[in-house]
């Protein structure tokens, strides 16, 4: 699904700052994992990359066999809009906007109707137990509510992946587990490819699979397919 | 296409303050374009109305009294002018005087025909009269060459005079009418004006002062001539330096005597009036255009606050898979929409104020025989011109903040 050979990043604004210095990384298809890494490691960098929402300077990306370089901004938007799913740790929902109308978003912008729009959004809101809270706009709804509309938002388009950076870095810990719970139902029940950066192991111990970035580079890999039996075994 | 349409009245209604806002720029520059062209017009629709059916070429010559020594003669003598003046200026300007008449104004007295009577003045005229007054005939004709040759005693009455003269509905032409115990054959019927009460009766200025020899005595015999070839103000003086110059040769006085004759130039005043009105329009289209652009500039600030104040929106939007041209589309149409919609609002507020203040004034001027102010209207088309302008202006005022927008990067956006 996702594949780096030696990437590169360098931030040119001020002091030149090289934040990626050769990522070479593999995440197939059905896969759940983390990005772990403290803060400032580079982890929203490599995600954004991940996500066409800004460019990498040298090595090769490929996301479901396309290979992502010096796409013009349309061509990003196009494959942004049918391959990627965000969740980001603000949220980023649209203030003026209510929840159906946010979740139907990226919809518009593949130019389906928008009755069938409002009926997918609200089928996903339901899915996220947000029904009753369709025609509530963002400012009031609780940390854990918004960030459902935006996991509906970013499934409406049936991504083949779904990004999320820091996606419980704004939520209590309640919420939090929620959030996480979602998105492990969503890769058991659904298949769905999950990348998760966080600097909080707690959550990154909720994936299948931890990678670990210092100083530009992928560090340890780490296997966590047993993490539900650890939990439950060390919960008895 | 429709579904971005409701996406931006969506956008619209949500951000009310700003809309409304930028909808206000653009309001108040149409409206006050619309109101000033309008004042504009009003002004200008007077005067014509205040000129309407009368000839503009025409120059009237009163005498008057002399206030300096002419040839040892004393100050203070009265002028007066004869019809072999008028014979002499006709053949001494024949490049420049198309015709000539006299008018005595005669004293008010009763008309009547048997019981019927009503209160008139007598004017003495010549056919040019009709020319001058813009006297506009109901029925059979007005005072000819030949009343005038043959000193008829022939009279043009109103058509008000007809009803209280003539209540059985008699045909008026050809009857005689009594007027200070002389009669007169009625020749014809004049509509009239306004019904300002009292209205006059033309008769053949030669056959009234034949009658009344002393009328000539009696702020005297005018000259009404109608002129040609006169292009410019330089022309108008000359000429009028040049009537006084034989004038005063033939009556005896000086010609810088200004108050021995009075001239009245309908055509110079009417140049000097369009050249006045003609300065107060472009006047008032710069002040308008000035308006119009302060609505521009109103509508791109805000558009370029908008658009800063949208930057995550955009980030946003362009995260989930809005293209550029989408996001240039959004504000772009926005632009329009704002524009358009207020841009009509006030086109239509512009419009009702003028037309209303038009309806009071064709109330208050109906009547009245000088109007200063009427109909302060702007053409349709005018007004449409002067949206169109806001629209497509305020479309490319946003165009610019627009591109911009579109240029950052979705994460950048986003972070912002
Ligand atoms: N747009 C940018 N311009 C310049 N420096 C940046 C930019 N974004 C991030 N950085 C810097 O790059 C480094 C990595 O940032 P980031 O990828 O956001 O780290 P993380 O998400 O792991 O905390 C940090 O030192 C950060 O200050
Ligand atoms: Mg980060």
């Amino acid at each position: 699904m996702i594949h780096l050979t030696n990437i590169h990043k360098t931030y040119n604004n001020g002091a030149p700052l090289h934040v990626l210095k050769g990522i070479d990384l593999d995440i197939a298809k059905g896969e759940f994992v983390s990005i772990m890494g403290a803060s400032g490691s580079g982890k929203s960098t490599l995600l954004n990359i991940l996500g066409i929402l800004d460019n990498y300077d040298e090595g090769e990306y490929y996301l479901a066999g396309n290979l992502v370089r010096n796409l013009s901004e349309s061509k990003s938007a196009e494959f942004r809009n049918k391959l990627i799913g965000f969740i980001f740790q603000s949220f980023n929902l649209i203030s003026f906007k209510n929840a159906v109308e946010n979740v139907a978003l990226p919809l518009f912008y593949q130019g389906v109707s928008r009755k069938k729009r409002n009926i997918m959004a609200m089928e996903y809101l339901d899915k996220l137990g947000l029904k009753d809270w369709a025609q509530h706009m963002p400012s009031e709804m609780s940390g854990g509510q918004k960030q459902r509309v935006a996991i509906a938002r970013a499934l409406i388009t049936q991504p083949q992946i779904i990004l999320a950076d820091e996606p419980t870095g704004a939520l209590d810990s309640k919420t939090s587990v929620e959030v996480m719970d979602i998105l492990k139902t969503l890769h058991k029940d659904d298949n769905m490819t999950i990348v998760v950066v966080t600097h909080e192991s707690g959550v990154a111990n909720e994936t299948d699979k931890i990678i670990h970035i210092k100083d530009g580079l992928i560090g340890k890999i780490t296997e966590n397919y047993n993490h539900d039996f650890w939990k439950a075994a060390s919960s008895k | 296409m429709f579904d971005t349409v409701i996406e931006i009245i969506g956008t619209l209604k949500r951000n009310k303050m700003r809309t409304a806002l930028t909808g206000f720029a653009v309001s108040w520059g149409i409206f006050i374009l619309i109101v000033l062209l309008g004042a504009g017009n009003g002004l200008m629709n007077a005067f014509s109305a205040n000129q309407e059916g009368r000839a503009f070429n025409m120059v009237r010559v009163q005498p008057g009294w002399t206030t300096i020594e002419y040839l040892g003669l004393k100050e203070g003598r009265s002028i007066r002018f004869f019809e072999n003046d008028m014979d002499f200026i006709l053949s001494h300007y024949p490049s420049n005087v198309e015709e000539i008449g006299g008018e005595v104004y005669g004293g008010r007295g009763i008309i009547s025909r048997g019981q019927n009577y009503t209160n008139t003045s007598l004017q003495g005229v010549s056919p040019i009269a009709k020319r001058m007054n813009g006297v506009k005939l109901k029925e059979g004709r007005f005072i000819n060459e030949t009343d005038a040759k043959e000193r008829r005693k022939v009279v043009v009455i109103s058509s008000e005079m007809v009803e209280t003269l003539y209540p059985n509905g008699e045909n008026p032409i050809g009857t005689f009418l009594q007027f200070d115990k002389i009669m007169w054959q009625v020749v014809g019927i004049y509509k009239s004006e306004r019904s300002s009460g009292n209205e006059r009766v033309y008769v053949p200025f030669q056959t009234y002062i034949a009658i009344y020899p002393s009328a000539l005595e009696n702020g005297g015999l005018q000259m009404v001539m109608s002129i040609k070839n006169l292009e410019t103000e330089a022309d108008h003086e000359a000429f009028e330096e040049n009537l006084r110059k034989d004038l005063g040769m033939r009556r005896l006085f000086d010609k810088d005597d200004l108050s021995a004759m009075w001239v009245h130039n309908r055509l110079q005043n009417y140049m000097q009036m369009m050249n006045a009105t003609g300065i107060l329009n472009n006047a008032i289209w710069v002040i308008g255009i000035l308006t119009l652009l302060g609505g521009v500039v109103g509508v791109s600030n805000i558009m370029l606050i908008t658009v800063k104040e949208r930057t995550k929106e955009f980030g946003i939007r362009k995260a989930l898979g809005a293209k550029p041209r989408q996001i240039l589309q959004l504000i772009i149409f926005e632009s329009i929409a704002i524009t358009t919609l207020f841009g009509y609002i006030g086109m239509f507020c512009g419009i009702l104020l003028t037309e209303s203040i038009a309806n009071i004034l064709e109330v208050q001027n109906a009547g009245a025989e000088h109007v200063s102010f009427a109909n302060p209207t702007v053409e349709l088309s005018t007004a449409l011109a002067a949206t169109l302008t806001l629209i497509i202006a305020g479309t490319l005022a946003g165009f610019v903040p627009a591109q911009k927008a579109t240029k950052v990067k979705p994460i950048e956006a986003m972070r912002g």
